[in-house]
């Protein structure tokens, strides 16, 4: 076995993809390893929902990059969870063609992504974390059905603001399907992790460890899912009483013996002047149950912290608070966590850089720190959240951020550029700082 | 009892025309908790007695306007008739039509509402006014899908939600007493007390919630039937036994199994702090517990200081019941119920007393105990003195400057030049004695200031002698940097930028008498640069500010969400940006 001084140094690219996470993970060493290269890499996800209005830079063209930055060979890909802005540049063909070039030796996915009748996988999984994951299907579907329900062209703010954050929780079956096949091509059989088990990513890169701080499934940590929602039966619920029409609400009625139900529209007067109004709180209803799923999804996320050397790098998708209550407040963990955590060199910002990925007490752990802590922050403002405390990136995170130390963000990026980057020494007192 | 029965009981406006008293209130039965809680395998329901009115279908009174229209499956219900043939309908219905039939639901949040609004009513002495430009709340007993309810300040509703269960049934938050008592208070409250969804000391949000609480907690617990319920089984000769009347025994079977009811069927997608308030120890640690910033957490701790005090009245209430084999069921419930009923008005009765912005908890103990002095000033019973030790175990305490001033102690101010007869209505008239008394109340001219209302209140006391008072709420205002803040010494939050826009707030209560003299004085100095601080720093903390990035201004919301987000579930408490 190597010494592990042979890693040198530490490298994190992250991808100008506007709303949404690529990141590219490189491990340098002195020498060369066994199979005569020099570098090993890690890639964390690929998607974005929202592009920069400036620039070019599209899927294939990150592809190529990745391509060209590993020479043809990537180790490890992690797919956080199946939000579209961390997965659907596999949608894209020639993208995901590219990167299956790369031939990954093994990808790591999140415990509820096991596929259907891969029994190898979820065996170890309890009844309630087998209905949470069917719940997420199930979810999906009702998300799918509120998406249609809106007529295109729709102008007002709230539905408009509806129908994208529905959008961003359809399946995305084409880039699963494709991240499926990647996985099945790969050398080793693929993970579907929670927390607290093995990567398995340590016998490919030599000199670091992994540990997977999330997700804990419901068995290890109930609060990870909300109790109703995990149900699948809740969303079917929902979606068959958005397929309800009033005409067919009337016509059971009528069958039972009840009153009839009135005409949508009732004469001039009060009654008709709060159903013209509530009719538009029906989108916010809507859209604080889409933020449930959009929330359940998030938690999903895997979270991995990668010792390398002395570095520590944390990337946490975009887990809620609810995934990283398991480390940070579990009595049987939370102190051995929290030391670890303490000292992280580099934070990919969790969902980002929405008011509730990182917790508080996470980043308490670090203002008494005597180093920094680098932050990047793949982001792009205006996108959800309309008032300043909905709006990601928060602005109250990203100032508290900037106390522990610098913040780099990819919706600055100049538009010519296609990443920024940022890297440290592995061993040794070095902060991450940008490669040029 | 038949339709025919009913109707010669609580036709009113016919027994009007014959010479004989009109009826100030009429019977009408509700859902006395949450239809989950059952009693013999049936719903526990009870008969409340809410204000006459001239009712239109809907029902549609003077104060409400019930509209059953689901947004999620755009249809309407036909409107409720209760009248001009009223009775009430459902006095003898069995529970499936209880639970299904919408015109129960719509009976059910209409009597829950305006019982709640009484209650305000009476202990305030006025008739009191919504936030919005209007006379009528829209009630929407199934508004949308979720197992959740809300105020809409904009339009003048309070909705409530519903959601479909396996099987066809469902949770009707407009079956939830104590859903449809908070959202009342929410909508009641705004209408006192506007201000106080303003950005401002972490408190005042709290207050909203604990207010709320409060009210659906003892508005439930003021019904004699939940109180017996409660209690569980006598003895043959109707007893409780003396040891289960003990503090311990009382709080274990009423209250917390009362906490773990309500809200039962909601439990996971709406916060629930009077479940966990009830259980909460008297402790001043939540000061230093980041959860408690969080507007329910931190609501949870005025709930159980009321809690509390509740308990301590009611023990106090069953000492001369006692013998040695305990105490009559139907009493002790009877007990409860009172002093349950007592301890809202005391509460509602604080909230004139209280300042219109800038609100802590030591301001709400402040005034909850003045207007009681004024109204009760013996105590025979010892309530005051339980209130003060049940806040002061949380530590709360009464503010060590005197914010609220007996004006009959100090120089006494001019009224040389003003007309009493408009020193009560008129808020131009208050500003003028204001601006020329500004000196005898401690008030500086610099800054803006605005009388925002003018309220008659007539008050019942103890001796039966009404208690006159006219109550006239101002704001001040000043709009600064935050380095000309620090120039007035206060210490600014670090790395906030010295340019940021301010806004900053002070604000009193002025009483007068019925002679229309000034008595008290309840303020919080705009110049109070303390205070000043304190605020900012939870702001900046919060990340409280507007989209231009300013802070102490009024946060924009979208149309009618302002309160929605409200009860979300609080498990993000403290972590949150």
């Amino acid at each position: 076995m190597r010494a592990p001084a042979d890693l040198e140094r530490v490298s994190v690219r992250a991808y100008q993809v506007g709303f949404g996470d690529c990141l590219l993970v490189s491990f340098l060493y002195k020498r060369a390893l066994p199979d005569g290269r020099t570098e090993r890499h890690v890639m964390f996800d690929f998607g974005s929902t929202r592009w920069p209005t400036h620039g070019r830079t599209r899927y294939r063209d990150i592809a190529r990059s990745i391509a060209k930055r590993t020479g043809g060979q990537l180790d490890v890909l992690v797919i956080t969870h199946r939000h579209k802005d961390h997965l659907d540049g596999f949608a894209d063909d020639k993208a995901a063609s590219t990167l299956e070039g790369l031939k990954p030796e093994l990808v790591l996915r999140s415990w509820t992504e096991v596929p259907d009748g891969a029994t190898e996988h979820s065996a170890a999984r309890g009844e309630r974390s087998r209905r949470f994951a069917a719940s997420l299907t199930s979810a999906q579907d009702f998300a799918l059905a509120v998406s249609r329900s809106i007529p295109a062209g729709e102008r007002r703010r709230a539905i408009r603001q509806l129908s994208a954050l529905a959008a961003d929780q359809l399946p995305n079956e084409q880039a699963i399907h494709r991240i499926d096949e990647i996985a099945k091509a790969a050398r080793l059989p693929a993970r579907y992790l929670h927390a607290g088990q093995p990567s398995g990513i340590e016998p490919l890169i030599p000199g670091i460890r992994v540990r997977v701080l999330g997700p804990p499934t419901l068995e290890q940590w109930p609060q990870v899912a909300s109790q109703r929602k995990d149900d699948p039966e809740y969303w079917v619920n929902l979606r068959r009483l958005l397929s309800q029409s009033p005409a067919s609400s009337a016509t059971a009625d009528a069958a039972s013996g009840a009153t009839s139900e009135l005409p949508v529209t009732p004469d001039p007067g009060p009654v008709r002047w709060l159903v013209e109004r509530m009719r538009e709180q029906q989108a916010h209803s809507l859209l604080r149950i889409i933020r449930t799923l959009d929330d359940a999804l998030n938690n999903t996320s895997l979270i991995l912290l990668i010792e390398a050397g002395d570095r520590r790098l944390l990337f946490p998708g975009d887990a809620q608070i609810e995934n990283w209550s398991y480390s940070l407040t579990s009595p049987r963990h939370a102190a051995a966590r929290r030391a670890e955590l303490r000292d992280v060199d580099l934070y990919k910002v969790g969902h980002h850089g929405s008011r509730n990925a990182t917790p508080r007490s996470l980043l308490e752990l670090w203002e008494e720190r005597p180093r920094d802590v680098v932050s990047l922050l793949s982001t792009l403002p205006g996108v959800h959240g309309r008032t300043e405390a909905t709006a990601v990136p928060r602005a109250a995170l990203v100032d508290a951020l900037t106390r522990v130390g610098p913040v780099y963000r990819t919706d600055t990026l100049l538009s010519d550029r296609q990443f920024l980057e940022v890297s440290a020494s592995a061993y040794g007192v070095d902060t991450f700082a940008p490669n040029d | 009892m038949s339709p025919a029965a009913a109707f010669d009981e609580f036709a009113f406006d016919e027994r009007a025309e014959d010479g004989s008293p009109v009826p100030q209130t009429v019977s009408l039965r509700v859902i006395a908790r949450d239809p989950a809680v059952t009693l013999g395998g049936r719903i526990l329901t009870a008969t409340v007695r809410v204000p006459a009115e001239r009712l239109e279908p809907g029902p549609r009174g003077s104060r409400f306007h019930i509209v059953d229209y689901d947004a999620a499956r755009d249809v309407l219900q036909p409107p409720v008739e209760l009248q001009p043939e009223f009775y009430d309908r459902f006095a003898d219905a069995d529970d499936s039509t209880l639970v299904s039939d919408p015109a129960f639901r719509a009976q059910n949040v209409y009597a829950i509402a305006a019982r709640t609004l009484a209650s305000f009513e009476a202990a305030l002495g006025r008739r009191l006014r919504w936030a919005f430009r209007g006379h009528q709340l829209y009630l929407v007993p199934h508004a949308f899908a979720e197992a959740n309810a809300h105020y809409d300040p904009e339009d003048g509703a309070i909705l409530f939600g519903y959601l479909p269960r396996a099987g066809g049934s469902e949770i009707t938050t407009s079956l939830s007493h104590d859903v449809i008592a908070h959202e009342t208070t929410h909508a009641i409250l705004d209408g006192l007390r506007p201000r106080l969804a303003e950005p401002g000391l972490p408190d005042q949000l709290a207050f909203h919630e604990a207010l709320a609480d409060i009210v659906a907690l003892l508005s439930v617990f003021s019904m004699r039937e939940v109180v017996e319920d409660l209690l569980g089984s006598a003895d043959r000769d109707g007893r409780i036994a003396r040891r289960n009347l003990r503090r311990e025994a009382l709080e274990r079977s009423a209250l917390f199994t009362l906490a773990e009811q309500l809200g039962e069927s909601t439990a996971g997608d709406r916060a629930h702090g009077l479940r966990r308030s009830i259980k909460l120890r008297p402790s001043a640690a939540w000061r230093t517990n980041r959860v408690y910033d969080e507007p329910h957490r931190r609501g949870e701790v005025l709930v159980a200081a009321v809690t509390q005090t509740l308990l301590s009245m009611w023990i106090e209430r069953l000492k001369p019941l006692m013998s040695g084999r305990g105490a009559d069921r139907a009493r002790v419930a009877e007990e409860g119920a009172k002093a349950a009923a007592h301890l809202l008005h005391m509460m509602i009765r604080g909230i004139d007393y209280l300042p219109p912005v800038e609100l802590e908890f030591e301001d709400v103990i402040d005034s909850v105990l003045k207007a009681d002095e004024v109204i009760a000033p013996d105590d025979e019973y010892g309530y005051r003195v339980a209130l003060r030790d049940a806040f002061g175990s949380f530590g709360i305490h009464r503010p060590r400057e005197d914010q609220l001033i007996d004006l009959t102690k100090t120089p006494p101010p001019s009224y040389a030049r003003m007309n009493f007869t408009n020193l009560r209505s008129d808020p131009d008239e208050v500003f003028r004695f204001i601006w020329d008394n500004a000196e005898v109340f401690d008030i500086r001219r610099a800054y803006r200031l605005r009388v925002e209302s003018v309220r008659p209140s007539v008050r019942v006391g103890p001796d039966g002698l009404i208690v006159g008072e006219v109550v006239a709420d101002y704001i001040q205002t000043l709009e600064l940097t935050a380095g000309e803040l620090a120039e007035r010494g206060v210490e600014l939050p670090r790395d906030l930028n010295g340019d940021t826009q301010l806004q900053i707030w002070g604000g009193g209560v002025l009483i007068f008498d019925q002679f229309g003299r000034a008595k008290y004085h309840q303020r919080k100095r705009l110049n109070d640069w303390k205070r000043q601080g304190r605020r900012l720093d939870y702001l900046v903390r919060y990340g409280l500010r507007d989209s231009r990035g300013r802070y102490g201004f009024t946060v924009s919301a979208p149309r009618g969400q302002r309160f929605a987000s409200l009860h979300d579930d609080d498990a993000h408490a403290g972590e949150e940006w």
